[in-house]
C-alpha cells in the first residue's frame, strides 16, 4: 500500500491521429492486439501499489469509460478508494472541457481534498512506457524535493513546436524547462508524469486559480524553476518510450513491438499489463495458412496469409487473403482473394473479395470503424 | 435469513481422476487444462452463469489448492455478486465427527447446512469431468413442467458402447421406469450424463434416508436414484443432443482436444451468446515469428512460436523454439519446446521443458504424457504411451 495517489488526464491534443481519435481519446486508442494507450500507466501505477486513480475525462470519453469500467482488472474496484473517473462538468466557473491538467485539477478541488494520500503523482496519458513507478516514488521521497519530474532522453518522442524539455544538472536538479520550443534545446524531455505532496498541490492549484493560469508547465513550473522558489528535480526513464501523436507514430509504435526485445521491455514478468478480458477462444489458425512476424490476439480465425502485422481481438482473415504491414482493430475481417498492405483498420471494418488498397510506406491508409470496402 | 433462491448448484469436484494418471498427481481434475485456454471446470461454471444460476457449491476433496486458487472470487465468471456466489466446500469438522466425502450422494448430505441456507426449491448436481454447454435453465423448465422430484440429462450413445454407461429406460413421456448401471444388455441408449436436478424437499428426505443406510455406498447412480425409483417418485430423463465429452482418460482429453481442430468445431467456442469464461492470466498477443510455420491450430495468448506447429493446441505462455516440431500434440500452459526438439500424439502439462532434440511420441500409437513442471533432459526419447513423471530417469 503506498501512500501515492494517481491522478491521469486523458485530454491531449489529438488533431494528427485524424480518424483514430474521432471517437474516443489517445488513452482509449487500441494498440498491441488487445491493449488501450491507458493500460500501461494504469498497470504501472497499480503494480507499485496505488490504490487511488483519479481518471481525467475530456470529449469522447464514452470509449474510455466503457474499457475502465469499475476498475476491476486493475484491482481498483474496492470500498477504500479505487478508480475515480472525473469527468467535465458545468459550474459557473467551469464551461465544458478543460483547458490542460491544472485547469481540470481546479475543478476538482474535491477530489483531492478529499483523497487521503500524501503524495499525488500526476500524468498525461499519450506515451507508452511501463515505468517501474515504485522506484520514481521512492526516489522522490528519499531526495527530500518538493517536485520530481520523470524525464526520458529517447529522440523518438521529440517534437517541434510542441513538448517540454528540461536541463537537468549533475546532482538532478531542473536548471531551465521549456515549453512548446520551436527547437528544443534540451535533450531531456519531460514526460508529463510528476511526483509532489498532495498539500503542495493543492496550494499550486489555488494560486493558479487566483492568477487565472491554466498551463501547469508554462505559468507555474517553468517560473518555479526560473527563480529557483520550487525544488525541482528530476529521475531518468530509461526503458523503451513512445509518443502517440499522429497516425505515423501509431502506426510505428504497433510495428515495433513485432520486436521480441522490445516486447521483453514493454511487457516485463514482474510489470504485467492489465487490460479488459473479452473471453474469446485461442486464435484458430486453418490448414493452408501463412502467418510470419505477426502479433496475433484470441478470438481470431486465420486462414490467409499475413506477415509482419498486428491482430486485434476477433478478427478474420479469409482463405486466399493477403494482409502485409497492416494493423487490425478488433472484428476487422479480409475477405477472400482481398490484398492490404500499410493499412490501419479501426474496429469492425471490412474489406470485402478481391479489393486492393495499398498505403505508401511512410503514411498508412486509415479506415474508420465500421467502414465496408 | 437470507432470502430464496430457485436453483442452486452443487459441483462434485473431489474427484482425483486417477485414469488421466501423471497429469492429475497434483491436480484435481476439474483443473485440468483443456481447449488452449480453459480448464474443464470453466464449462459447468459458465453454463450456470449463461444459465442464470448465480449460486454454486463446489466440492473438492483432492489436491484443491490449485483448483481453490483458481476459481478465487469467482468474478471471471461473473459468480462474484453479493447474494449468492461460488463457494468452495471442502469436508469439514462438525462437532467431534470429521470425516472425507464417502460418495456423491455424502458429499451432498455433508453440506445441507450450505443448501438450506439459499433455501432453495432446486438443486442442480454437476460434476467437473465433462466439456459441453449445456442451458440448465432449460433442464430446470423441463424438469417444473413434468412436475418431477428427479430430472437426469440423458444422451443417447451408439448402442455399442451402451453397456459402458447408467442406462435410462424411460417411456413416452420421459419418465424413467428403469435405471441400469452398464448393462450387459442395454434396452435403450439413454446414457446418463451425471447432470441431475432434485425437488430440494425431495433430495433431503433422501440424502437422510440414504445416510441412515449403512449397506449404501452414498451414490446418487448407485442408490438415490434406484431408490427414488422403486419408491414410485418421478424421475423424468431429459434429452441434451449437444457436443459432451468425457475426458476422463489421457486418450479422451487429447481427443476432447483435436476435436477443436476440426471445421466446422463440434463445440462453438466463439459463440457470443453462450461464452465460456476463463480465468484471464493476462498475456500479450501471441507471436509468430518470420520462419515459424503453424497450421491447422489453436493458439493463445502469450505463445511465442519460432518453430513448426502443426495440428496442435498451444496453452497460454507457450514457447516454441526455432527448429522445434510440434505436431499432433496438446501444450499446456507456460511450456517450453526447445530448438531441434519433436513432439507428436502428446500431451505436454504445464511449464514442461522439454530440452533441446528431445523426442516425444511418436507418429502411431498411445498418447506420450511429460508431467508437470518437468524437465526434460537433451536428446531423450519418450515413447508413444509413455508418462514422465519425478521419478522417471534416463
Amino acid at each position: 500500500m503506498k501512500d501515492v495517489m494517481g491522478v491521469i488526464y486523458t485530454g491531449e491534443n489529438d488533431a494528427l491521429l485524424r480518424e483514430l481519435t474521432m471517437m474516443r481519446a489517445i488513452a482509449a486508442l487500441p494498440v498491441a492486439g488487445r491493449y488501450r494507450v491507458i493500460d500501461f500507466l494504469m498497470s504501472s501505477l497499480v503494480n507499485s501499489g496505488i490504490r487511488n486513480v483519479g481518471v481525467i475525462t475530456q470529449k469522447n470519453y464514452h470509449s474510455l469509460m466503457d474499457h475502465l469500467g469499475s476498475g476491476k482488472e486493475w484491482d481498483l474496484h474496492g470500498k477504500n478508494d479505487g478508480l475515480h473517473i472525473l469527468a467535465p462538468f458545468l459550474t459557473r466557473e467551469n464551461i465544458g472541457v478543460y483547458n490542460g491538467m491544472l485547469d481540470a485539477l481546479r475543478s476538482n478541488t474535491n477530489y483531492l481534498s478529499r483523497s487521503k494520500q500524501q503524495y499525488v503523482l500526476l500524468a498525461n496519458s499519450n506515451m507508452i512506457f511501463n515505468a517501474d513507478i515504485d522506484k520514481f516514488i521512492d526516489y522522490h521521497i528519499e531526495s527530500g524535493a518538493e517536485i520530481t519530474l520523470m524525464y526520458t532522453r529517447d529522440p523518438s518522442v521529440r517534437r517541434e513546436e510542441f513538448g517540454t524539455y528540461i536541463a537537468v544538472d549533475e546532482n538532478a536538479k531542473v536548471t531551465d524547462m521549456e515549453v512548446e520550443p520551436t527547437h528544443p534545446t534540451h535533450e531531456c524531455t519531460f514526460m508529463d508524469v510528476m511526483i509532489l505532496k498532495r498539500e503542495t498541490l493543492r496550494n499550486i492549484v489555488d494560486k493558479a486559480v487566483a492568477h487565472g493560469q491554466h498551463n501547469l508547465n508554462r505559468d507555474v513550473m517553468m517560473p518555479m524553476i526560473d527563480n529557483g522558489t520550487g525544488n525541482v528535480n528530476a529521475w531518468e526513464y530509461t526503458g523503451p518510450i513512445w509518443l502517440m501523436d499522429s497516425v505515423q507514430s501509431y502506426f510505428r509504435f504497433n510495428m515495433d513491438i513485432l520486436s521480441a526485445e522490445n516486447r521483453k521491455k514493454l511487457f516485463p514478468d514482474n510489470l504485467p499489463v492489465y487490460t479488459k478480458v473479452r473471453d474469446e477462444m485461442p486464435a484458430r489458425y486453418g490448414d493452408d495458412v501463412h502467418v510470419s512476424n505477426t502479433l496475433v490476439a484470441d478470438g481470431c480465425v486465420i486462414e490467409g496469409t499475413v506477415e509482419n502485422s498486428v491482430l486485434f481481438r476477433g478478427v478474420h482473415i479469409a482463405a486466399g487473403a493477403h494482409v502485409k504491414n497492416c494493423i487490425i482493430m478488433q472484428d476487422g475481417q479480409v475477405h477472400s482473394g482481398a490484398y492490404i498492405e500499410n493499412c490501419i483498420l479501426d474496429k469492425q471494418a471490412v474489406i470485402k473479395r478481391n479489393a486492393r488498397l495499398i498505403g505508401p510506406d511512410a503514411y498508412p491508409i486509415v479506415i474508420a470503424k465500421n467502414v465496408v470496402i | 435469513m437470507m432470502t430464496k433462491k430457485t436453483c442452486i448448484a452443487m459441483l462434485l469436484a473431489g474427484g482425483q481422476g486417477s485414469r488421466l494418471g501423471i497429469l492429475t498427481k497434483n491436480v484435481a481434475k476439474p483443473a485440468i487444462p483443456y481447449g488452449g485456454k480453459y480448464r474443464i471446470i470453466d464449462f459447468p461454471l459458465s453454463n450456470c452463469t449463461n444459465s442464470g444460476i448465480d449460486t454454486v457449491g463446489v466440492l473438492t476433496q483432492y489436491q484443491p489448492l490449485e483448483l481453490n486458487a483458481y476459481i478465487g472470487s469467482g468474478a471471471p465468471w461473473d459468480l462474484d455478486v453479493s447474494h449468492g456466489g461460488v463457494f468452495v466446500l471442502p469436508p469439514y469438522q462438525k462437532g467431534k465427527v470429521g470425516e472425507w466425502y464417502r460418495g456423491t450422494a455424502n458429499a451432498i448430505y455433508q453440506n445441507m447446512a450450505f443448501i438450506e441456507q439459499y433455501n432453495p426449491d432446486y438443486v442442480l448436481i454437476l460434476s467437473g469431468d465433462h466439456i459441453y454447454k449445456m442451458d440448465y435453465n432449460a433442464m430446470l423448465n423441463h424438469h417444473v413442467k413434468h412436475n418431477a422430484d428427479a430430472t437426469i440429462a440423458v444422451r443417447e450413445v451408439p448402442w455399442e458402447e451402451a453397456s459402458r454407461f447408467g442406462i435410462m429406460n424411460t417411456d413416452a413421456d420421459d419418465n424413467v421406469v428403469e435405471f441400469e448401471e452398464k448393462p450387459k444388455k442395454p434396452k435403450s441408449n439413454k446414457a446418463s450424463m451425471g447432470v441431475y436436478i432434485f425437488t430440494w424437499e425431495k433430495l433431503r428426505k433422501y440424502l437422510i434416508e440414504d445416510e441412515e443406510d449403512k449397506a449404501s455406498s452414498n451414490d446418487f447412480g448407485k442408490n438415490i436414484i434406484p431408490r427414488m425409483l422403486a419408491e414410485k417418485q418421478t424421475v423424468v430423463a431429459y434429452d441434451f443432443a449437444g457436443y459432451w465429452k468425457d475426458v476422463g482418460t489421457i486418450e479422451s482429453l487429447w481427443e476432447a482436444n483435436m476435436d477443436l481442430l476440426t471445421t466446422p468445431m463440434p463445440i462453438d467456442l466463439h459463440d457470443k451468446k453462450w461464452r465460456v469464461y476463463a480465468r484471464n492470466p493476462g498475456y500479450a498477443p501471441h507471436y509468430i515469428a518470420e520462419d515459424a510455420k503453424v497450421t491447422d491450430s489453436l493458439i493463445t495468448e502469450g505463445c511465442q512460436v519460432y518453430g513448426r506447429v502443426e495440428h496442435s493446441v498451444l496453452f497460454s505462455g507457450v514457447e516454441v523454439e526455432a527448429g522445434a516440431t510440434v505436431t499432433d500434440a496438446v501444450v499446456m500452459p507456460g511450456a517450453i519446446i526447445r530448438r531441434g526438439a519433436v513432439v507428436r500424439r502428446a500431451i505436454i502439462a504445464e511449464g514442461a521443458d522439454i530440452g533441446p532434440g528431445a523426442i516425444v511420441g511418436e507418429e502411431t500409437g498411445n498418447i506420450a504424457v511429460v508431467g508437470n513442471r518437468i524437465t526434460l533432459p537433451a536428446g531423450v526419447h519418450v515413447t508413444a504411451g509413455q508418462q514422465v513423471g519425478e521419478d522417471t530417469t534416463f
